[in-house]
Order: C-alpha cells, then sequence, then structure tokens
C-alpha cells in the first residue's frame, strides 16, 4: 500500500515538475518558432532570387552567386553564427555600425545561410522543367515573368517539396544552436534546468518539443505534396 | 500578299549549316505539308518561323511584315508582335501539366489579356466541344492520352485565334491508333481554311489534304508541288525513293 502510494506520488512529482519545465520553455517557443518563421519568410524569396542570378546570362552575376552559395554551405552555420553576432563589431571602421542583437544575429545568419541551401534547392528544380515548357509558353505569348511565375516555378515547386521540407526540418532543429549566443529559446531554457536541479528530465522535454514540431511540419508537408501531385 | 513569305533562310548551328537558302511562300488560307527525310531541317525551318530559333540569313514576312529582313530581325517588342499571330502544335504536346485541361486553354489568353475570364471560359468550352473533349475541362493533362493531349494542345494554341498554324510532327509521339483523331481535328481545320503549316512522315495525310507539298532535302527545298506532283511526278530522284520507301 505504501509502496503504491509513494508509486503514484513519485509519477505526481516527475509531471508536476515537467509541466513546470515546459511553462518555462514555453516563454522560448517564441524565440525557437520566431527564428523558423522569419527564416522561412526571407531565406525562399531570397534563394529564389538568387537561383534566377545563378541561372543569369551574365557570368560574372553566375560566379558571385556560385562563391556566396559555396562559403554558405561550405562553413558550419555555428561560425557563420558567432561571425556575425560576436565577429562583425570587431571590424575595423564599420564594425561600430554592425553591432546585432542576439536575436538580430541568430535572424540574419539564418537567413543568409538557409537562402544558399534554397538557392541550389530551386535550382535543381528549375533544371527539371521540361525545354519544351518555355517554347510552349514563348509561342502562346508570354512575357518572361510570366513564363517564370505561372509555368516554371509551380512545376519546379513540385519538384522541390520534399527537400524543402527537409530544409525545415532540419530548420527547427537547427534553432537550438543559437543558444550558442544565449538566446533564450527552449536548449537554454533546458540547459539551465538541468544545471540547476542536476536533473536531465528537462532535454526530454525540450526533445518533446522539438518533436512536436517537426511532426506538425511532416504532416503539412504531407499535404502538401498531396495537393501538388499532378 | 502572301500568308508567309521566306526568303533564302540560312540558318547554322554552330558550323553545322542545316539551312542553306530556303524559300517558299504559303498563301492564306492554304495547307502545306513539309516532308523529307530526318535531320533535313524540317523542324528547325518551322521553328525559324515562330522565332525559336533565330536564323542567320534571309527574309520571313508573316502577313507582310518582317519578322527577319535580309538577316536582320527587328526589335524584341515587334518579333513578338509578329509571332504572336501564329501559334505553334509540338511533337511532344507540351501541355502545362500542373494546370486542368480549361486552364491550359485560358491562361494564354488571360496573360494577354485578349479575353475576359467569361469570354476566355466560353471559348475553352467551344473550342474542347470542337477537338471532341467536352466533359474533359477539369482533367489533368497526366490523366489524358497522347491522342487527348495533341488535341487539347490544337485548342490551345486556337484560343489565340491564330491567322496561321504550325505543326511539328503532330502524331509523331502518338501510338498508330491514336493518330487518327489528332489527323481528323486538323483535317477539320483544313477544310475551314485555316492556314496551317505542317511537317508530318504521315504520307497518307499529307497528300490527301494538302494544297501544296515541301519537299525538304539536303538543307533545302528539293521540290514543292501539289500532291500529286510530289508523290506522282516528281522530277527529283530523291524523292522518288523517299516516297518509294515510305508508302
Ligand atoms: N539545337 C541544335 N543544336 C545543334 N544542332 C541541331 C539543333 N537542332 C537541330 N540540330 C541539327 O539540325 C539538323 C536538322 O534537324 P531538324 O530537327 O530540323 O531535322 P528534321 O528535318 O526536323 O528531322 P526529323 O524528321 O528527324 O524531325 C540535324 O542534323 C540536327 O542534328
Ligand atoms: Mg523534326
Amino acid at each position: 500500500m505504501d509502496y503504491l502510494t509513494e508509486f503514484f506520488q513519485n509519477i505526481g512529482d516527475t509531471l508536476s515538475y515537467m509541466a513546470s519545465l515546459s511553462v518555462g520553455m514555453l516563454d522560448g517557443v517564441k524565440y525557437t518558432v520566431g527564428l523558423f518563421f522569419i527564416t522561412i519568410l526571407f531565406s525562399i524569396p531570397l534563394g529564389l532570387c538568387l537561383t534566377l542570378l545563378r541561372n543569369s546570362k551574365i557570368t560574372a552575376l553566375r560566379g558571385v552567386t556560385g562563391f556566396y552559395v559555396w562559403i554558405m554551405r561550405g562553413t558550419p552555420l555555428l561560425l557563420q553564427l558567432f561571425f556575425f553576432y560576436f565577429g562583425l563589431p570587431n571590424l575595423p571602421f564599420v564594425g561600430d555600425y554592425l553591432i546585432l542583437g542576439r536575436f538580430q544575429a541568430a535572424c540574419l545568419t539564418f537567413v543568409l545561410n538557409y537562402a544558399a541551401y534554397f538557392c541550389e534547392i530551386f535550382r535543381g528544380g528549375i533544371l527539371s522543367v521540361d525545354a519544351g515548357q518555355y517554347e510552349a509558353a514563348q509561342v502562346l505569348g508570354f512575357g518572361k515573368w510570366q513564363t517564370n511565375l505561372k509555368i516554371v516555378f509551380p512545376q519546379m515547386l513540385k519538384v522541390c517539396l520534399p527537400s524543402i521540407s527537409n530544409e525545415c526540418i532540419t530548420l527547427v532543429k537547427d534553432t537550438a544552436l543559437i543558444t550558442a549566443i544565449s538566446v533564450t529559446e527552449i536548449l537554454y531554457f533546458a540547459k539551465a534546468a538541468v544545471n540547476r536541479d542536476t536533473n536531465a528530465t528537462a532535454y526530454v522535454v525540450a526533445a518533446v518539443f522539438y518533436l512536436v514540431m517537426t511532426y506538425g511540419l511532416t504532416k503539412l508537408f504531407n499535404w502538401l505534396e498531396r495537393r501538388f501531385h499532378f | 500578299m502572301h500568308m508567309i513569305e521566306v526568303t533564302n533562310l540560312k540558318k547554322s548551328f554552330g558550323s553545322d549549316v542545316i539551312l542553306e537558302g530556303v524559300s517558299f511562300s504559303v498563301e492564306k488560307g492554304q495547307t502545306v505539308s513539309v516532308i523529307g527525310p530526318s535531320g533535313a531541317g524540317k523542324s528547325t525551318m518551322l521553328r525559324c518561323l515562330i522565332d525559336l530559333e533565330s536564323a542567320n540569313d534571309g527574309t520571313i514576312l508573316i502577313e507582310g511584315q518582317p519578322l527577319l529582313q535580309n538577316g536582320t530581325y527587328p526589335h524584341e517588342r515587334q518579333r513578338r508582335a509578329i509571332c504572336a499571330k501564329m501559334g505553334m502544335v509540338f511533337q511532344n504536346f507540351n501541355l502545362f501539366p500542373h494546370l486542368s485541361v480549361k486552364r491550359n486553354l485560358m491562361i494564354a489568353p488571360l496573360n494577354s489579356k485578349t479575353l475576359s475570364p467569361q469570354q476566355a471560359s466560353e471559348k475553352a468550352d467551344a473550342l474542347l466541344k470542337k477537338v471532341g473533349l467536352d466533359g474533359k475541362q477539369n482533367a489533368m493533362p497526366s490523366e489524358l492520352s497522347g491522342g487527348q493531349k495533341q488535341r487539347v494542345a490544337i485548342a490551345r494554341a486556337l484560343m489565340m485565334n491564330p491567322d496561321v498554324l504550325l505543326f511539328d510532327e503532330p502524331t509523331s509521339a502518338l501510338d498508330p491508333q491514336l493518330t487518327g483523331e489528332v489527323l481528323a481535328v486538323i483535317k477539320e481545320l483544313a477544310q475551314e481554311h485555316m492556314t496551317m503549316i505542317v511537317v508530318t512522315h504521315e504520307m497518307g495525310f499529307a497528300r490527301e489534304v494538302s494544297d501544296k507539298i515541301l519537299f525538304m532535302g539536303d538543307k533545302r527545298i528539293l521540290e514543292e508541288g501539289t500532291p500529286d506532283e510530289i508523290f506522282h511526278h516528281p522530277h527529283d530522284p530523291r524523292i522518288t525513293e523517299f516516297v518509294s520507301k515510305i508508302l
């Protein structure tokens, strides 16, 4: 009898401990989700622009964007984060004007980094559109932009959706990196709680937060892929 | 005035000469078939007419207006305006796979604002009926047979009210039992005196519907004439050989 009460007591304690941790972490969710949406919102259009430049007729533009993509994909995101947050203010002359808040630096880094990945994803998608589509559009009197917007991009998007979905899920997990510049997102709270209570439960709770978000995204993209089936 | 007048058209890809001075004309309401061996430059010639390829020299007049004049092209805007009078049907249909059949038809006139949405919708329905695809409005291209796709492509080209329709082997990608339904649509257009240039390997069709046949070979037009002249009394022995092989 005593054991049973104690058992339930323990479970109850653990649950209420987890609940109290969750409340703390919920405060961090705004940074995680905020960074996620800001990154998606800006890096996708930016990536699309980069793709267009990367396919440009002008060799110099192709070269510059190729170089940009190489740098952004070829160095660790964490390094870029440190560079934008700690490094920029130390630049000679201009450094004083480049002091960014922690979250600002995080957003800037993520947008620039993810744009490079999206650029490459979209480039592959555009290459997959048949040359006959451009010809059909031309003989039907489409302008260049109409062709891109109404014919090429929708077909590109279909091809790219699985890769975009992958990127979005990676992004959710990458947001945890900004704990390294002390943005108070989910992992930041978890780490603090673990240190404070010398109990790893907080990591489990944080993991659940990430799992919920990635699960939701997976479902969303499954639905999108079904809608974009033609 | 000729509907189309081509003089001394020359085209090379790099150092490969493909067209070495092609000249011919097409009158309003005529159906002109272009036949000849593979690699003769039939597609290239047709693509030059609608500006999908840039020629190196020659003159192309469309309803009297120069798309190309002695090897020089006018401004982009005029090039587009002249080509807007023509439609083209491709061997591989090139329907827009992400749009329904009806959207495929409506998108061009809506883009160019030549028709209101209401007019475009009515016209699309009427043309689908004409090509025998009434009821397929909401189908996606992937749900259609090859013959149906090509009929949609023809209807789509007709939405822009072209003065001339160009066909590049419209039935070559089709199973033999599906070519008939597409050729029937083209025949009907011929009876309505649509001006058409049809590159084809369907000799029976060419003989039956053409007002004029151009025989291409050796980078130029070897001979032009009525079906009877080309099929029964050709001057060039290469035509006799080609015709005897294919018939
Ligand atoms: N974009 C291109 N670049 C280089 N060469 C080309 C190109 N398009 C066509 N050619 C060459 O031009 C020649 C004529 O090709 P074209 O497609 O016009 O022939 P065709 O008469 O239509 O033949 P087919 O009956 O097989 O369709 C061929 O030798 C082909 O290899
Ligand atoms: Mg050809």
